[in-house]
């Protein structure tokens, strides 16, 4: 019996020892990673291993059905913009400082704030006399007169008849409107106003030079109604004429926002009134140098 | 009525013949795709109403399992490659857990070749609680030594009783069919 146990037992010898050489195999890979050396080498592997494998930020296969993962991974990228801008926000307000510094030391008049009313377009006239265009805002709303009209899309118009409760604001589309515009690129100066096919045409314009196909066309400024700037339109070809599109058509809201105009009042206007006694001191002070110093011009 | 009452034991049946008639690989893949399941679900975040839950060592209860049929190459390469894996996931030092699972596939083989022929009660019951023991004092042994102090008991008791409580509820699985006869001339 005993020597048929024994050779049973002698069957698997090559098991046996494969178990005894696996056991001391791992039990020498235990202990190798002892070593600092040889730990940091393996190190970097287990931790890409772990990342795949076993990271806790790794959606699980529940989260993944329910959309968990999806919505935990946009709120990751929404945190991590609202991060980004939070940056931007601080050198933002670290550079208006600084620009407020410097205007101060400059004493540069800045731009007066811009107050502005929104306001419901109520009715249109696109009739064959005048194009223009009537808002429930008026003077009790704050409108002033000669205010100006803005879209999304760009410049709409200006206020021409201006009640309590209501505006009557004259399209740039309509032919009788004269806005000074400007070529964004160009530089180019001219008249625009509206035409019969929806289009701008341009006037006066300069004897040399041309506006460029595709830009677009801004207020120049000039005549003190509209402020520098705003978008008009943009320069197309129709029938070998440059004429515009006008940007305002691009929004058609129901809504337009009313602008005080950028009127900048003349010199003489508001002139500069000097002090009675100091005329009569410099006055005096000419002929005693004029006394006393009889050869200079 | 008959008929009725043995619809399910019939159904049971079907799966116990299939079982039955199965081979060792057959017996050894299933073992490992239920290790791998196991493992793979331990390692998604898992809390009920804030507790985290205790998740056993599946890979255990197959070494113990497989051990019982004698030794084998395949259990062997299969407990040393799921024992690296738990190396990773467990951020343990690699070898650490091949290690344990081959001392308990041995250990098992060992206890079931020159104890347990008749698989008699007493052993079936004990051997486990035993040989899971030696394996969860390795993790404890490890740990302390991995981290140069002594870790806590309480996590590993707590899982150790996990085990087992799944070792009860699948230890069939791992079960590979082959079997050490009996020792010639007992009664069994």
């Amino acid at each position: 019996m005993a020597r048929m146990r024994g050779k049973r037992l002698k069957g698997r010898p090559l098991r046996r020892y494969a178990l005894f050489v696996a056991l001391a195999g791992l039990f020498g890979i235990l202990l190798l990673q002892t070593s600092p050396r040889l730990r940091s080498m393996i190190d970097p592997a287990r931790t890409v291993a772990a990342d795949q494998l076993a990271s806790s930020a790794r959606p699980g296969l529940w989260d993944r059905i329910t959309g968990t993962s999806a919505r935990e991974a946009r709120i990751r990228e929404l945190e991590a913009e609202v991060r980004e801008l939070t940056r931007y926000r601080q050198v933002a307000i670290s550079m208006a400082a600084r620009l407020e510094a410097y205007e101060d030391m400059l004493n540069i008049m800045g731009e007066p704030p811009v107050r502005g009313v929104t306001a419901r377009i109520t009715s249109e006239t696109n009739g064959p006399f005048r194009e223009a265009i009537l808002v429930n805002a008026g003077a009790m709303q704050g409108v002033e007169e000669g205010a100006y009209a803005e879209n999304e899309g760009g410049l709409v118009g200006r206020v021409v008849q201006l009640g309590e409760r209501s505006a009557r604001v004259l399209l740039v589309t309509d032919f009788n409107s004269r806005v000074p515009v400007m070529g964004e690129a160009s530089g180019m100066r001219a008249i625009l106003y509206g035409d019969r096919d929806d289009l701008g045409s341009l006037t006066d314009l300069p004897e040399k030079g041309d506006f460029i196909l595709g830009e677009r066309v801004l207020t120049s400024g000039e005549g003190g109604i509209f402020p520098r700037g705003i978008v008009v339109g943009e320069v197309v070809r129709r029938g070998g004429d440059q004429r515009v599109i006008f940007s305002m058509n691009r929004a058609p809201g129901g809504f337009v926002r009313l602008m005080p105009s950028m009127k900048i009042p003349r010199p003489e206007d508001f002139p500069v009134e000097e002090p009675a006694d100091e005329t009569e001191t410099a006055a005096s002070d000419e002929t005693e140098s004029g006394a006393s110093n009889p050869g200079a011009p | 009525m008959a008929k009725t009452r043995n619809a399910p034991d019939s159904r049971f049946a079907g799966v116990g013949r299939l079982w039955r008639e199965a081979g060792p690989t057959t017996r050894l893949s299933v073992g490992t795709l239920l290790v791998l399941a196991i493992g793979l679900i331990g390692l998604t975040p898992k809390s009920v109403f804030g507790t985290e839950l205790t998740w056993p060592y599946a890979a255990l209860v197959a070494a113990f399992g497989w051990g019982r049929s004698g030794l084998a190459f395949r259990p062997m390469i299969i407990l040393v490659i799921v024992g690296f894996a738990q190396d990773v996931s467990a951020y343990a030092p690699l070898g650490c857990f091949g290690f344990i699972n081959l001392t308990t596939f041995g250990l098992s083989a060992l206890v079931h070749r020159s104890f347990d022929r008749e698989r008699s009660p007493v052993i079936t019951t004990l051997s486990p609680i035993v040989i899971y023991a030696i394996g969860f004092a390795q993790v404890w042994l490890f740990a302390s030594f991995n981290s140069n102090h002594i870790v806590q008991i309480a996590p590993i008791m707590q899982t150790f009783v996990i085990t087992y409580i799944l070792h009860i509820i699948i230890a069939p699985v791992f079960d590979l069919g082959r079997r050490a006869s009996p020792i010639p001339g007992s009664r069994a």
